[in-house]
């Protein structure tokens, strides 16, 4: 069955790009629309079955296809492992995506390319589901630069503009910088652990095997990777560009595939992490500051796109606050729960950007509740279940992060993170009310919406609502059912009950209060941020960080290149190869010039010769 | 069938001879080449169908040659010759239906001349006619840049010819001096890799000698330092030399080291190994950032080709089984992933007439299946997971961590050092709005399937190297337990 669940996308996006290859021109859009959003659909059913056998007790599954290769000890196969971890990924990671997909199917349907948009979709699909699946870690490693190089497709989809390319290129390269740091985690340990076998079960087993600096070092080279994949400090520049691409593909990027990739390599290696409390502050601190960053700056931006990319990175430096911190189940949690919202809040944002003729500025929209009130009325529970209002899902996952940094006595992190939420509050609802209340400031022409884009927004905020209620903790009297599920190694922290209503209570009265400023600042009018003072200025500019990477990476490689091309390699290298060929020249015109045709130099050489000759036998000899 | 190796290599020059000696019309003569290299292909696939990959030299032909100076012909095929030369065969029928349209009659001939040249090389075990092979392989090379290439074509063919017949010359030295130390020690003349390699040296004139090989290898590659030949002579010579260039010779040159270098000068290489592992690794990302500022994309892959031959050389002087093991693979994905550019940089040409980047672009608008190509061999190149170099290049970073952790991470680089120059190429390539209104007509069935195998090959060397690793692992395996 797990073979089948990773193999179907990758068949389907195989066959729809032969399609589109062989005629490229607008047709066929009930077979694209068939076999694209067929194979997630179907592929949803095998997952949520496979979920279902564990949940009754059925142990992790192993399948393996074929074998990959077999050099010295390295001796890998193609092979499938589904245990509680992977199972609840890949059962909301199917069931959103084919919610997306659907969208797809209506957003994209006057696309040209149509059918080269739904390939590209399920190879994504297909990739994070092996990623997500694969029992060692050169497979994991195999989705995931797959991840990598489908986002690099989609975001470049509207290739004709030449910036979107550029957004391509960020996104790939910076991940690919991410994937270096991995492949020497994953190569580190290979080399640490040869011959005891390479799946994530014996590896789990020997990891008491490796000395524990270098699995330091394993363990902060394989978070180099997740910093690139999923958007953190200082990796994360390329995620706000990705908006290049079609809505569809934000909404699948930012929930349901690659950026909750990197938490789950690191609840996936919790058998590491566990060992390396230190590593796990720092991945704990890299989260805290990406979050806190990413909600100044989404507090900015006027694009809504650029603001919801920004919160997902914001959301996801939580999850890394749960996972370094050691409370691996929460950081899943909230990776589940964000599913649900953050899907439902890009598709939102697609289908007011459709309905208003491609606009995406916030401050360029205002009072759409009416026009567009199912948007309205879904986009309303997920900014609610973002920004943490009980009982929405966003409040169960967030708050049993905020608890867990609490009680690890990190009070900096929970300084941060607890901030963070109240600002998620204010930003969030500053688009919603930017959106959706303000008086616009020009009468908007407002588009009807395809009901394959509406209806799925339904289903996903019925999950936003509900899917917190899988994880509610002890306190608020639930039994926290996923977190139990999962048996991951969580660090054990302990805190009253007492003072989690405490926490509860003031995370809510923050975010209450970031939900009333955005109200009294633009539920009237909203005007765009201006900069006219320093600090907006910076922030508007996103603290000038993509300009500080031109200058420290993109101009000096380029200005070797042109020494290496003007200098080194003429001057050098060629320049030590001319001396010799022109020693040669002016030996051969030295010659030529004895050589001149006239009969008393020829003369003369022989005289000279004659008496070298002569005094040479004289004097060494002795002839006389 | 004892004598199948010796019908490989002369075939091609066989029918050339006899097509030049009945003067064949041009259709002919087109025929005649392609169904030499379908010929040789297939027996190639026997010659792969009775291997055992288990066992040593095999095939082997054995016939005095010159006997009063000790140089026989002797040739055979092991599980490294064997990954060269079923690649040799693989390329040539691509590429001569590439040139399917070229009228210039010795065109054709040089490239069948060449086949036998670089084939004979491969195989041969003597070093005489290794040497004699050696040459011939350039012969070809220097007309067809000198007289069917572009731009300054005539200058930049002698400039690869001079600076690959220094180190020929070099080579030439070293084997007349080991034949020599034969005579002192024994009393006859031999060039037999075998017999040579029963002798030992003494270290100073060891290290002379071992110099005087890797020079003409390390020039072949190139190296850097080595290297100022490269992007002329790519840049001027015609699609189908370069593609020789890039996915034969110049793996030739690390089959060099690996087959006459080990095992001659076993020991004498350990004293070289760190010289050799500096400047590949200078070399994987000074070629890459070089590649950066380079506005003709045949030039560009010249230095991308030129990057990648440091990482098979690094791996190759990294004695384990898994940087061997990912040399070997290297070599023959890089091959076919390097060979697919270079022809789909041709067939920009013959579309565009320019291979100047900033003229180049939006392709992606006017020719799918062009673009999908095209990005497919470019992707490879920079070693995209389900393709082959992927699987080479974990194995080099794994083999570079297992000897250690320095190594290890400056190898690693390579994941990097492609991704510098390609995606901004692609970018400028054949996205974005095009800056040439050049009609430009989208592949076609021909020239489909003629690049259809190659990607095929590469996607299989990429999902399951298991189909091949069986042939050369136990070999490598030996050879690494002979050597420790």
């Amino acid at each position: 069955m797990l073979n089948i669940i990773v193999i179907l996308p990758f068949l389907s996006a195989f066959i729809m790009a032969v399609v589109y290859l062989s005629n490229t021109k607008p047709q066929r859009y009930f077979f694209y629309t068939l076999i694209g959003v067929g194979s997630p659909t179907i592929i949803t059913i095998l997952s949520l079955l496979s979920a279902y056998e564990l949940l009754n007790g059925a142990p992790t599954i192993h399948t393996t296809l074929l074998t990959w290769i077999n050099i010295g000890e390295f001796n890998i196969d193609i092979s499938f492992m589904a245990d509680k971890l992977s199972v609840v990924m890949i059962s909301f990671i199917t069931f959103i995506a084919t919610f997306i997909h659907i969208y797809a199917a209506g957003y994209m349907k006057d696309d040209e390319a149509y059918g080269k948009f739904f390939s590209y979709f399920n190879l994504f699909i297909g990739s994070m589901l092996l990623l997500v699946l694969a029992d060692n870690p050169i497979m994991m490693f195999i989705g995931w630069e797959l991840v990598g190089l489908s986002s690099y497709l989609l975001i470049g989809f509207y290739h004709t503009e030449s910036q979107n390319i550029t957004a391509a290129n960020k996104a790939f390269i910076l991940n690919r910088v991410g994937d270096f740091g991995f492949i020497m985690g994953i190569a580190l340990l290979f080399v640490s652990l040869e011959g005891t076998g390479f799946t994530f079960s014996s590896i789990k087993e020997n990891i008491s095997l490796i000395p524990l600096d270098t699995l330091n070092l394993i363990g902060i080279f394989l978070f180099v990777g997740a910093m690139g994949k999923s958007a953190q400090i200082p990796l994360y520049v390329w995620l706000p560009d990705a908006m290049a691409g079609p809505t569809p593909v934000s909404a699948l990027i930012h929930a349901a595939t690659m950026v909750t990739a990197g938490v789950y390599m690191v609840a996936r290696y919790s058998f590491i992490y566990e060992e390396l409390p230190d590593v796990g502050l720092f991945i704990a601190y890299i989260g805290a500051f990406s979050a806190l960053l990413a909600a100044i700056i989404a507090s900015y931006q006027s694009d809504i796109k650029k603001i919801l990319a920004y919160s997902t990175m914001s959301q996801l430096g939580y999850m890394f606050i749960a996972v370094g911190l050691g409370a691996y189940s929460s950081g899943i949690f909230h990776v589940f729960t964000h599913a649900f919202f953050k899907a439902l809040l890009f598709m939102g944002a697609g289908g007011i950007i459709i309905a208003l003729h491609h606009e995406q500025n916030i401050f360029k929209m205002g009072g759409l509740k009416k026009q567009l009130k199912l948007v309205y009325i879904t986009m309303f529970i997920a900014t609610l279940a973002i920004s943490g209002i009980p009982p929405f899902a966003g409040f169960f996952s967030k708050d049993a992060i905020l608890m867990t940094t609490y009680a690890s006595e990190h009070y900096l992190i929970w300084i941060m993170a607890t901030f963070t939420a109240g600002l998620t509050a204010f930003y969030m609802f500053r688009l919603f009310f930017s959106v959706f209340h303000a008086t616009p400031k020009e009468p908007l022409s407002v588009h009807s919406l395809d009901k394959s884009i509406t209806y799925p927004l339904i289903v996903l905020a019925f999950g936003s609502a509900t899917a917190g209620f899988l994880g509610v903790n002890a306190a608020y009297g639930g039994d926290a059912l996923i977190n139990n599920f999962l048996a991951l190694p969580d660090r054990l922290t302990h805190i009253s009950h007492s003072t989690e209503y405490l926490l509860g209570g003031l995370n809510v009265l923050l975010a209450l209060s970031g939900m009333l400023l955005a109200y009294k600042m633009f539920a009237a009018t909203a005007n765009e941020p201006i900069e006219n003072t320093f600090f907006s200025k910076l922030i508007i500019n996103k603290f000038y960080v993509d300009e500080f990477y031109v200058m420290l990476i993109v101009k000096p490689i380029h200005l070797s290149s042109h020494l290496i091309a003007n200098f080194i390699d003429p001057k050098i290298i060629d320049g030590f190869i001319s001396i010799q060929i022109n020693t040669y020249t002016k030996v051969a015109v030295l010659f030529s010039k004895l050589q001149n045709g006239q009969v008393r130099y020829y003369a003369l050489y022989i005289l000279t010769g004659l008496s070298l000759m002569s005094c040479y036998m004289i004097y060494k000899l002795g002839v006389i | 069938m004892s004598n199948i190796l010796t019908n490989i290599i002369f075939l091609p020059l066989f029918i050339a001879v006899i097509l030049g000696v009945l003067r064949a019309p041009l259709k002919l003569l087109k025929v005649g080449a392609f169904f030499s290299s379908i010929l040789v292909l297939l027996l190639v696939v026997f010659v792969i169908i009775d291997f055992d990959p288990k066992g040593n030299m095999q095939l082997i032909t054995y016939l005095p040659w010159i006997q009063s100076a000790g140089i026989f012909y002797y040739i055979g095929v092991d599980a490294l010759s064997l990954v060269v030369l079923t690649l040799i065969v693989l390329l040539m029928p691509p590429l001569y239906l590439y040139m399917y349209h070229e009228k210039r009659k010795g065109y054709w001939y040089n490239m069948m001349i060449l086949q036998t040249g670089v084939t004979g090389a491969v195989l041969s075990l003597d070093l005489m006619l290794f040497y004699l092979f050696w040459e011939t392989m350039l012969l070809p090379i220097f007309i067809m840049i000198g007289m069917y290439g572009s731009g300054m074509h005539q200058y930049n063919s002698m400039k690869i010819t001079l600076m690959t017949i220094l180190g020929s010359m070099s080579m030439l030295f070293s084997i007349l001096y080991i034949g020599y130390i034969y005579f002192e020690t024994y009393g006859i003349w031999s060039f037999s890799l075998d017999k040579l390699s029963l002798l030992s040296f003494n270290p100073q004139t060891s290290l002379w000698l071992t110099a005087g090989f890797l020079l003409a290898f390390v020039i072949k590659i190139p190296l850097v330092g080595f290297h100022t030949w490269m992007a002329p002579a790519y840049g001027s010579a015609p699609t189908p030399a370069v593609v020789i260039m890039s996915s034969i010779m110049a793996k030739l040159g690390i089959y060099g080291i690996w087959r006459f270098g080990f095992t001659l000068f076993e020991e004498t290489l350990l004293f070289y190994t760190p010289f050799i592992i500096t400047i590949a690794l200078i070399g994987l990302l000074y070629y890459a950032i070089r590649a950066v500022s380079e506005n003709n994309l045949r030039r560009m892959f010249a230095y991308s080709s030129g990057s990648h031959l440091s990482l098979i050389a690094l791996g190759l002087f990294v004695n384990n089984i898994y940087a061997w093991g990912g040399s070997l693979y290297f070599i023959a994905t890089h091959a076919l992933a390097s060979a697919g550019m270079f022809i789909m940089i041709g067939l920009t040409y013959q579309r565009f007439r320019t291979l100047d980047i900033n003229s180049l672009g939006g392709i992606a608008q006017k020719a799918p299946l062009f673009t999908f190509f095209f990005a497919f061999f470019a992707l490879s190149i920079a070693g995209i997971p389900g393709t082959g170099g992927f699987v080479a290049e974990l194995l080099i970073i794994i083999g570079a961590f297992k000897e250690n952790f320095i190594l290890g991470f400056l190898t690693s680089f390579t994941m990097l050092s492609a991704m510098i120059y390609i995606f901004w190429m692609l970018q400028r390539v054949l996205f974005g709005q095009p800056n040439n209104s050049t009609p430009f007509a989208d592949l076609n069935i021909k020239e489909t399937l003629m690049l259809l195998p190659l990607v095929i090959l590469l996607i299989l060397t990429g999902v399951v190297p298991s189909l091949f690793t069986p042939y050369f692992e136990p070999y490598l395996t030996q050879l690494l337990g002979v050597a420790s």
